[in-house]
């Protein structure tokens, strides 16, 4: 699909196929809210599955709130606000003005559906009161957070009362502590790095507040999310990795060759299944269970995925934001990624991307040069092999692939353990006694 | 802290440095730490001072090294999450 003009399409993937996505994600919304909202979800099996009520409600209206980008299409109008009334109750109900009450730490947590569809259009003065009493006592910051998690509490309270003690300015130096203000780390951070990564930019970036500078230049972080995509792809995390896609339409940059190619391989995962998948559905599990049980089984471990997917697709349904049809030309030489493939190909492990990207035509592979380059060196440093990451590091200089965080960061990484090695082999512990 | 860094000279820098053995040393880091997992938290449990107070939004952390099934199989769930 080449550019266009007429009035359905934007530039590159089509508003229709966007808005489909969006709204199928809405649909999983609704059936989330009306069976997950009143109780949550517990799993007697995986009690790493279970869910309390109030992370499906506050995100189900963050969900919203994002979807009224793309209001300007009367079906997802439609779908925002029959769920939007179908939330309320929730949002507003005992639990939440308890949780509001008991714990003034955290009531702009418990708040926050009531703070979006207060956004959205739906306000509740009553509620606010209760709010404005939690927020005003004195053990209102009483729980230790990290920098993203400051960042959302200032991101709550401004899209309640902006004006409200300088919510922006303290968003604005709440973004410098964060992960947002200084590297990643790209070869050793846990999935919880990259969520602060990937939220902390959602709070900064919410186009319906105010704009604010990010602490360090677009292009900067968005090399970094570049190979925090790499990674998400790699291990197949659609989670992440979705959330790490909305990097670009949220700064409004053009969507890189990466991200191009990272919404494609989601979209077409989607596809694959019906929703955006997440290891947490297992299909042996899903298909022992019957009735309600299934459902709110398969609801409790989609309904996320399927989250950050509508996310992506409503962000990107703004004017000029849409991910490209195709892979945009790299400014690699020719070859390139053919001469990094094989770093990778020593491994037996097939994946989605893989799949994608052997459908790609030759220029839209090698356009990909710098993505399978740091996916080879994340592999190499996650395995130790410190000799391939030094091969993989030489190869990637000499063409031209270097200029990365992931780069440096391994040759960083390279230089410690040489330095360490003495210091290793003299401290090896006795090997244990025999009886 | 210098915002702007120079990938290439950082990674010039230590292919040019003086010649280790690496397949060694990581055979050496695999034998002395397994249980140095890069992608663990280490800290949460080293002095109980790094805990998760703000428990209700945290997203499931998924199994490690899991993935997800076979998208052929998990399609024929999806009308069952249609509204």
């Amino acid at each position: 699909m080449g550019k266009s003009t007429t009035k359905s399409l934007v530039a590159g993937r089509s508003a229709q196929d966007l808005v489909r996505r969006l709204g199928h994600t809405l649909d999983i919304a609704r059936q989330a809210v009306d069976r997950l909202a009143a109780t949550g979800y517990a799993d007697p099996r995986e009690p790493a599955n279970n869910l309390r009520p109030e992370k499906v409600i506050a995100e189900t209206a963050f969900l919203l709130l994002c979807a009224s980008r793309a209001g300007a299409h009367p079906e997802i109008r439609e779908k925002i606000q029959s769920l939007a009334e179908r939330l309320i109750p929730y949002a507003r109900g005992e639990r939440m003005v308890l949780g509001v009450c008991l714990e003034p730490a955290l009531a702009l947590d418990y708040a926050q559906a009531h703070i979006c569809l207060a956004r959205l259009g739906y306000p509740d003065p009553g509620f606010d009161s209760v709010l404005r009493r939690s927020v005003d006592s004195q053990a209102r910051a009483g729980r230790e957070r990290p920098p993203h998690r400051v960042l959302e509490q200032h991101w709550l309270e401004e899209g309640w009362d902006g004006s409200r003690s300088n919510s922006h300015s303290k968003l604005t130096a709440a973004a410098r502590n964060s992960v947002l203000g200084r590297p990643m780390d790209l070869l050793s951070s846990s999935r919880d790095d990259v969520y602060a990564f990937t939220h902390a930019l959602m709070y900064v970036t919410d186009c319906h507040l105010p704009p604010r500078q990010l602490p360090r230049p677009v292009s900067v972080i968005l090399a970094e999310a570049e190979a925090a995509l790499s990674r998400c792809l790699d291990d197949q995390d659609y989670d992440l990795g979705g959330e790490v896609l909305l990097a670009w339409p949220l700064t409004g940059r053009p969507w890189s060759a990466a991200a191009a190619f990272g919404f494609r391989v989601l979209a077409r995962v989607e596809d694959e299944a019906g929703f955006l998948p997440s290891p947490s559905t297992k299909l042996q599990r899903l298909n022992e269970l019957k009735g309600d049980e299934r459902s709110n089984y398969l609801l409790a471990t989609v309904y996320h995925t399927a989250y950050v997917m509508g996310l992506v697709c409503a962000v990107a349904l703004e004017p000029g934001k849409a991910p490209p049809a195709e892979i945009p030309p790299g400014r690699f030489a020719a070859g390139s990624a053919d001469k990094i493939l094989p770093f990778l190909d020593a491994d037996a492990h097939r994946t989605h991307w893989r799949e994608e990207f052997d459908r790609l035509a030759a220029p839209e592979r090698n356009a990909l040069a710098g993505l399978l380059f740091a996916i080879a060196l994340r592999r190499k440093a996650s395995q130790r092999d410190f000799a391939g990451l030094r091969a993989t590091l030489a190869v990637g200089y000499e063409l031209g692939l270097a200029n990365s965080p992931a780069a440096s960061q391994a040759a960083e990484l390279l230089e410690r353990i040489a330095a360490a090695a003495p210091l290793l082999a003299g401290r090896r512990p006795p090997p244990p006694e025999r009886a | 802290m210098s915002i702007r860094v120079n990938h290439q000279e950082i990674v010039k820098a230590a292919l040019e440095s003086k010649a280790v053995d690496f397949g060694a040393i990581g055979k050496l880091v695999a034998e002395l730490g397994p249980s140095v997992s890069l992608a663990d938290e280490p800290w949460e449990g080293f002095c109980g001072t790094m805990r998760y107070f703000i428990h209700i939004f945290i997203i499931n952390p998924g199994n490690p090294g899991s993935t997800v099934e076979n998208l052929g199989g998990l399609q024929g769930a999806t009308g069952e999450i249609q509204s």
